[in-house]
């Protein structure tokens, strides 16, 4: 077998999109500085209810959903331009992410007609949050052993189990539950369908796992006996793994890839002043450089996925250069800011901010597949497994 | 020419250098022996005038038809002048000029003009030791000449590259121009182009790498199974084939941005991104190539370094890493930090 020719072809985004840049530009210029965060550097993960529906109430959720859910009807390269300046002004997107990003468009392709009304336009107005409930205290990059189980009883089921780094399980609505529903656990891929879990369901008892940094953004969610009606389950029962799979493809690529921690660059500018060393302008340049090429890979994936290909291998090699991006960017920033700061003051205030983001990187390579996984599917691609 | 035309093109050109271009023809190359019948039929083909208009007697194509060539060129080591040449007759063009026959290259340095005479030392012009005439571009009093000098109107004390190329430092000591002409395209402006080309030779080259160190992988058996089958090794060129895509990525992006944005001055900061890129990522790319394929790999005999030592070389050619993170970071530091994101999604530099 010859070798699959790694290919992104250059592709600009559209005068429509572009043209919507300048519409989300100005909205988040004048909306973002009357939102408080509780984060100094928010980012897709830092929940704002108040920022959700503002966002809502102009059309950019469920942008590409349709019109009878609520939707914009609009490209899936208009939502690319709205996230990429989410991530590139530090918006605090973290309420409605995971709905709009990957529950919505789980409920249009398999969720029943009722699921999609009930749901979706409260999604587009910025109002219905999501969790996802894949992992275990067993399961981890290992999906398929999954041991929440859900028992079919008269009117639906009864679900026992343990679901863990629930992220905003305490203040979502939702949690899209990966369980198994018939077969025995060694069954793997057979028999685990996906449930609609209202968290509010009694016999669902959320309890914080704080992490490294002292956030609490992670939840231990645990069934006991809850009852989840059968108008929650999810496309068919038994096709949960197939399901879970075309959520995890889904924009492998996108710009939260390599833009999560945006500001760390943008501080590195301020922090460097106006006329850095030649030496530190060369690093500068650099770091610019590989984000420009990682933007320009993005690009080139959502072109590709708009042509109607599926560039599987070449989605998962931007997520796999775009997180260790993230993780080399604070590193190189810190000591770069070490050595060529221009005040005592910017200094120590941008160690804060690089400390900060050093502690929280060592995430980015595990959450959604870790880089070892990713590997995994690339070496596959190369038809070396 | 159309997307059709190309495709074909690129198709011969691939076959025909992967037939001709051989590793006995880039070994002979280091040697120092020139191979005259293939550079006879690369110009048969109107490689070296293919971004050349028709009435001037080229092939007509775009500014990313030759940059195309190039990236073809480049998986395959093609060890004579094909990219320096086809860019001077693409600029002799741009200047009213008629390109001529033969191999010629870039000098691009620091260059003065006394009346029509070209003073000035440039280092490390790749191919001096065999290219018949030297293209410059002189900036004096504002102005950009395009000076065409002879072989024989120069000095050139060889300096082979440590890929076997015979570059070296050529001295023009008032010497007289066989052709020179006001030019469009600023000395700073081709010294980008340069850049743009050896991006796309390093894009192939490193597609080229990838390739080679797959290959040997699934076929070379170790403990009783091919190596390619240990997890280790499959995620050591998991990881190089990310660096192989960020390497073609972001060349095959200004390109381009290059072509669409016009010769003068198109695509100016993707070029020195993508260069910066590039130049960045070859040692990686070359270590683990190198690692995947142990002593074997590390052997003359074998071909891998035939891309290796190209990908280290022209990292350095029509500037580093260093040279082009510098330009980026100086023109984004100046401009300050609310400009970094609004350039970077113009593919721009910051003002």
């Amino acid at each position: 077998m010859s070798i699959p020719k790694l290919e992104f072809p250059p592709f600009h985004l559209p005068a429509e999109a572009e043209a919507l840049r300048g519409e989300v530009r100005a909205f988040l210029k004048e909306t973002l500085p009357r939102i408080k965060s509780e984060d100094r550097f928010a980012s897709w993960n830092t929940p704002s209810p108040e920022f959700s529906k503002a966002l809502g109430a102009k059309g950019w959720l469920g942008i590409t959903w349709p019109k009878q859910y609520g939707g914009g009807e609009r490209s899936f390269l208009d939502r690319f331009v709205v996230t990429e300046e989410l991530l590139g002004n530090s918006a605090p997107a973290g309420s409605h992410w995971v709905a709009d990003r990957q529950s919505g468009p789980l409920l249009l392709k398999f969720g029943t007609e009722q699921q999609r009304q009930a749901i979706l336009p409260r999604i587009t107005r910025g109002e219905c949050y999501f969790s996802i409930g894949m992992s275990e205290p067993d399961s981890g990059s290992d999906l398929a052993s999954v041991r929440t189980r859900a028992e079919p009883v008269p009117g639906g089921f009864r679900v026992n189990g343990t679901k863990v780094w629930t992220s905003g399980a305490h203040r979502n609505h939702y949690c899209i539950t990966l369980v198994r529903t018939s077969g025995q656990h060694g069954d793997r891929h057979k028999g685990l369908s996906q449930l609609l879990v209202d968290l509010k369901t009694p016999g669902v008892t959320i309890r914080p796992i704080i992490n490294l940094a002292g956030r609490h953004d992670w939840n231990e969610v645990t069934f006991s006996d809850a009852f989840i009606p059968e108008d929650c389950l999810i496309g068919n029962e038994g096709d949960g793994w197939l399901q879970v799979t075309s959520e995890l493809a889904f924009e492998r690529s996108g710009p939260e890839r390599f833009m999560q921690n945006f500001y760390v660059l943008r501080e590195l500018v301020r922090v460097l002043g106006r006329q850095p060393a030649k030496r530190a302008s060369a690093i500068l340049g650099r770091l610019i450089a590989r984000l420009w090429t990682l933007r320009q890979m993005s690009t080139a994936v959502a072109g590709m996925m708009q042509g109607g290909k599926s560039p599987a291998i070449e989605a998962s090699l931007v997520k796999d250069l775009g997180t260790i991006y993230q993780q080399d960017l604070p590193e190189i920033a810190r000591t770069l800011a070490e050595s060529d700061a221009t005040t005592e003051d910017d200094l120590a205030d941008f160690l804060d901010i690089a400390q900060y983001a050093s502690m929280m990187a060592p995430s980015y390579t595990i959450q959604g597949g870790t880089t070892q996984v990713l590997r995994g599917i690339v070496a596959r691609g190369l038809g070396l497994r | 020419m159309d997307r059709e035309t190309r495709d074909m093109l690129l198709e011969t050109a691939g076959r025909f250098f992967a037939e001709r271009a051989g590793k006995d023809v880039v070994n002979g190359v280091e040697k120092g022996v020139w191979p005259a019948d293939l550079w006879k039929e690369i110009e048969e083909m109107g490689l070296p005038l293919i971004a050349v208009p028709e009435d001037l007697d080229g092939v007509g194509g775009t500014l990313a038809d030759l940059m195309a060539m190039l990236r073809v060129a480049g998986e395959h080591a093609v060890p004579v002048p094909v990219a320096e040449t086809a860019l001077a007759n693409l600029l002799v063009a741009a200047a009213g000029g008629k390109p001529a026959t033969g191999p010629s290259t870039l000098a691009l340095g620091e260059l003065s003009l006394q009346g029509n005479r070209v003073s000035g030392k440039v280092a490390r012009v790749p191919f001096a030791g065999v290219a018949e005439r030297f293209v410059a571009i002189v900036t004096a009093g504002g102005k950009s000449t395009l000076v065409v000098v002879p072989r024989d109107a120069v000095a050139v004390e060889d300096a082979p590259s440590h890929a076997g190329e015979p570059y070296g430092t050529v001295t023009f000591d008032g010497a007289t121009p066989e052709f020179s002409a006001a030019s469009a395209v600023s000395a700073e402006r081709a010294l980008e182009l340069a850049a743009l080309a050896r991006a796309m030779q390093m894009a192939g080259a490193a597609d080229k790498v990838l390739v080679t160190a797959t290959e040997y992988c699934k076929q070379r058996v170790q403990f009783g199974r091919p190596i390619s089958t240990f997890q280790a090794i499959q995620h050591m060129l998991a990881e190089l084939a990310s660096y192989a895509a960020a390497t073609i990525a972001s060349a095959e992006a200004a390109s381009r941005d290059a072509d669409e944005g016009g010769l003068e001055t198109g695509g100016s900061f993707s070029i020195a991104a993508a260069k910066t890129q590039c130049s960045d990522f070859a040692h990686r790319i070359a270590a683990i190539s190198h690692q995947s394929m142990g002593a074997m790999g590390f052997t003359h005999e074998h071909i891998l370094h035939h891309y290796t030592r190209r990908l280290w070389v022209w990292r350095r050619d029509f500037g580093s890493e260093s040279f082009w993170g510098e330009k980026i970071g100086q023109s984004f530091a100046k401009a300050g930090k609310d400009e970094l994101w609004p350039a970077l999604t113009e593919s721009r530099y910051a003002a």
